[in-house]
């Protein structure tokens, strides 16, 4: 198996707050990964170390062998890790259709002075971009807004726009800050289709989550945080029994918890 | 060496100023983190205010010095209240820089009409006769100049530092969303703070004003120099602000003294850039950062995405060539033809900025120093070496393509409102050596017997050719940009425009693009510059100055940024109007100011944008349900069934 993704010793701190202390992970090529964790542990930085939009303070990441200490946001992204943000960022003052198209920036070939006398085959690349970014509205349910605003969309709209410009992109790992934030039931379980869809078709995904349900039931491996340290990993059955994970979550007891505060 | 201290006591006379200016930007920029152009207008109009009070109503001093004081803050708080206040609310931080360029212009236009073009010097405030100490001679005015600034320092701090106001003041400076939750008046503040910092530019004017001769549009020079105090010393630092503007003045008089004004003017400008590139935060730090995320991510009022239908552009496009090709028919040859050829030649280079500023989202204050290579490459290659026009044009291209390579790595990595007046200092850098180096081009006077355009031995000698060559430019310019814009190019500039973080995580090069756009940019206006001197025979440094950089940027976002066709409404507004209603010349200025101010509050996507958007708001219902939402209805009742 290849290594897509590896994290070693990393540790971040901001200020006196150590948000990532000594976290070390292996992520396999083709597999679809799960990062949970309470509020505050520290998923996010985590997340944004990965693109080093938080430079890690030690510790390096390996993304395909290749270190990506130093590189930029669009170098990393150029090399086939792309992301999506915890508030869905789309592009205001672009369509719904653009925002999805624009996915496509690391795919297009023609140079900027093929594309100002539009030669022949730039046409050919705007065509088969938007036939690309109209399917996936169609898949999304978003097409008939394809011409709105995009910020004009509601939240959880947003963020499927996102994972629809990341997967434009062909990412060879894509990572997805917590997907369904902002969407109800019946879209989370759509989501939850849509991703394993993606991972089939070849996609090693990462996922950070709040909603235990969808991570449970689509993640074939789970990496669980708390207070910036790795506390558990292993397939989402292990971590469900996991007294350790339980106690994250659920807490010592409103009892101890009580005890302490007086 | 008693010369030398004379001179240096010169600079700190003229650096008090720039650190008064100066503090009055840190004020400003403490309490609403925008940077206010128009404070360097203020001291011309405290000093001229001052001279009217004296001179025309006869009051004493001290009572002219009060009514000139209430004047200023009259003035700063109608225009805090009714323009900045607002403004602040709708704008991003560029457009803010924008607004108050416009109030700039506004004061400029405004002082024209009510006191002309003359210089003006007031009467010191205790006679000529200098203060003889051990040789030195020291004017007067310069001890009621060190008093002032010094009681101004004073009382700036007490408040500040010991008030509840100033506590309040210092709240809005770092969280204005936690201020206002605390239950400041954030509006009130930002008002006072304003006011406050007019009062104290028109002070410093009123205090400088017998030492240097002040004219209507001097504002310019103090908001420049007292913004590379402020850049120097470090953006909020009052203490920075202060060494920032005693040091720059005395630099830039023993400069001017011992070399000469057009060197003194280089180093001030060198000495930004230098610091800009070394130490953004400015020599003392940027004292208490403020918290960018709480503002700048709340106020920014996004424009509608309006495109122009392919039906509707083929259509638009039709039309336009149409009335291109047989406008002419029906106008005869003169005024109103040469304004229509000017209008191309400036639509043209309006077309790089809005691909730049409309597209890109830089702001550029010195557009017009890209007309100025063009012009003054193209009239001293010809006139000076023979050259064919063609020739002209290549050089010129060639010398802004460095200049804009230079200018862009430089200011790459400067968040944006440091871009703004990076590219500000540019276009004033540029002024100073078209006046200034009378060798190379010609001085105040200007390079004039430049030949008209010609190419493969055909001369473009009559308006008509003008008018065919210029208006067929445009319309391939305007071809290959819509191309540009409406493939991968035009939609990663938007991107990096909206959200540099989200389109760098999309692989975009961020600085790659930002590079590109100026060249563009660059390039249009490199064009334009020559053929606007082609076109006159003749070119000057004010036809090409500063006050053009803000007139093309008022002509775009009057027009529409981010439309490409929209600014020629705002190019024909300001030029043709003119020329059809001559006895309101004068007014062009203050009109200008108004326009720019009015067009930023009210007019977000400019007349073109408005246009498209109304026409698109009849076809496109609004969104009242989420698209899954209404596809999980069903399934639900399936579910209760």
């Amino acid at each position: 198996m290849t290594v897509a993704l590896q994290g070693r010793s990393l540790e971040k701190s901001f200020g006196g707050v150590h948000a990532i202390r000594d976290v070390s992970f292996t992520i396999e090529e083709g597999s679809l990964i799960g990062l949970i964790g309470p509020n505050g542990a520290g998923k996010s930085t985590l997340f944004n170390m990965f693109t080093n939009l938080y430079p890690p303070d030690k510790g390096t990441v390996e993304f395909f062998g290749i270190n990506l200490a130093g590189k930029t946001e669009d170098e990393i992204a150029r090399l086939g890790l792309i992301r999506t943000f915890q508030t869905a960022r789309v592009f205001a003052e672009m369509t719904v259709l653009e925002n999805v198209m624009i996915g496509a920036h690391l795919t297009v070939r023609s140079s900027p002075w093929a594309e100002a006398f539009w030669v022949p085959s730039v046409g050919r690349e705007e065509v088969g971009i938007r036939k690309k970014a109209e399917a996936l509205l169609e898949l999304l349910g978003l097409s008939r807004f394809a011409d709105e605003s995009a910020t004009n969309l509601p939240m959880g709209s947003q963020k499927l726009l996102e994972l629809a410009r990341a997967v434009m992109a062909g990412p060879r790992v894509l990572l997805l800050d917590e997907p369904a934030a902002g969407l109800n039931d019946a879209e989370t379980a759509e989501l939850a289709r849509l991703i394993t869809a993606i991972r089939h078709a070849g996609t090693t995904i990462v996922v950070v989550e709040h909603n235990m349900s969808l991570i449970m039931g689509i993640a074939d491996y789970v990496l669980v945080l708390d207070a910036g340290r790795l506390i558990a990993e292993g397939p989402p059955k292990e971590i469900q029994a996991n007294e350790k994970v339980i106690e994250a979550y659920v807490g010592r007891g409103l009892d101890a918890v009580l005890a302490e505060a007086h | 060496m008693r010369e030398a201290i004379e001179i240096a006591l010169g600079g700190i006379l003229q650096g008090s100023v720039f650190a008064l200016v100066a503090l009055g930007f840190a004020l400003v920029y403490r309490v609403t983190g925008a940077i206010n152009l128009a404070q360097g207008a203020f001291v011309v109009f405290g000093a001229l205010t001052l001279y009217s009070f004296q001179q025309t109503f006869n009051f004493p001093l001290p009572l002219a010095f009060l009514a000139s004081l209430g004047v200023s803050l009259i003035v700063g708080l109608i225009l805090g209240a009714f323009v900045f206040q607002p403004a602040l609310r709708k704008l991003p931080m560029g457009g803010m820089i924008l607004l108050t360029g416009g109030l700039l212009t506004f004061f400029e236009g405004l002082m024209l009409i009510v006191w002309g073009s003359q210089p003006y010097q007031l009467q010191p405030w205790s006679g000529f006769a200098p203060v003889n100490i051990g040789g030195i001679h020291i004017p007067t005015q310069g001890f009621w100049d060190f008093g002032v600034t010094a009681i101004i320092i004073v009382v700036m701090w007490y408040i500040l530092q010991k008030t509840t106001i100033g506590k309040a003041l210092r709240a809005c400076s770092e969280n204005p969303a936690a201020a206002a939750l605390m239950g400041i008046d954030v509006p009130r503040m930002t008002v006072l703070s304003f006011a406050v910092a007019a009062a104290i530019g028109c002070v410093s004017g009123m205090v400088i004003g017998p030492v240097v001769s002040l004219e209507f549009d001097g504002g310019g020079f103090f908001t420049t120099s007292g913004f590379i105090s402020v850049a120097i010393g470090g953006f909020g630092s009052f203490v920075g602000a202060l060494i920032g503007g005693l040091g720059l003045g005395t630099v830039e008089q023993l400069a001017a003294g011992y070399v000469s004004s057009l060197f003194s003017t280089t180093l001030a400008l060198a000495l930004l850039l230098i610091v800009l590139i070394w130490k953004p935060t400015g020599l003392l730090g940027s004292g208490t950062r403020r918290r960018i995320d709480v503002r700048e991510a709340s106020v920014h009022a996004f424009r509608e995405a309006v495109r122009l239908s392919k039906r509707g552009a083929i259509i638009g496009g039709i039309v336009a060539l149409v009335v291109i090709a047989i406008l002419p028919f029906f106008l005869q040859t003169g005024g109103i033809l040469s304004s229509i050829v000017i209008t191309g030649i400036l639509f043209f280079a309006l077309l790089g900025l809005d691909i730049l500023m409309g597209y890109g989202g830089q702001v550029n204050l010195g557009h017009a120093a890209f007309l100025a290579l063009g012009a003054y490459s193209a009239a001293i290659m010809t006139t000076r070496y023979g050259q064919s026009p063609i020739v002209g044009i290549l050089v010129g291209l060639a010398v802004s393509l460095t200049c804009a390579a230079i200018l862009s790595s430089i200011t790459v990595k400067l968040r944006g409102h440091y871009m703004a007046l990076a590219t500000l200092a540019f276009g004033l850098l540029v002024d100073s050596i078209a006046v200034g180096a009378t060798n190379l081009s010609g001085g105040p006077s200007g390079i004039a017997g430049i030949p008209h355009f010609s190419l493969f031995g055909y001369t473009l000698d009559s308006q008509i050719a003008n008018y065919y060559m210029i208006w067929g430019l445009v319309v391939i310019g305007v071809i290959v940009l819509a191309n540009l814009v409406r493939s991968d190019f035009g939609r990663a500039l938007r991107a990096m425009r909206v959200d540099p973080v989200a389109a760098r995580a999309l692989g975009i090069n961020v600085p790659k693009y930002k590079l590109m756009a100026f060249l563009i940019a660059a390039s249009f206006a490199s064009v334009a510059g020559s053929l606007y001197a082609y076109y006159f025979q003749f070119i000057s440094p004010e036809m090409v100055s500063t006050n053009r950089s803000f007139e093309l940027v008022t002509m775009l976002v009057v027009g529409g940024e981010a439309t490409l066709v929209g600014p020629v409404i705002g190019a024909v507004i300001l030029t043709l109007l003119p020329t059809v209603f001559q006895p309101l010349a004068n007014f062009k200025t203050l009109a200008e100011g108004v326009i720019l101010v009015s067009a930023l509050l009210y007019l977000p996507s400019g007349i073109f944008g408005g246009i498209l958007a109304a026409l698109q708001r009849k076809r496109i219902q609004p969104i009242e349900t989420m698209p899954s939402a209404v596809e999980s209805k069903p399934a639900r009742e399936t579910v209760a069934r």
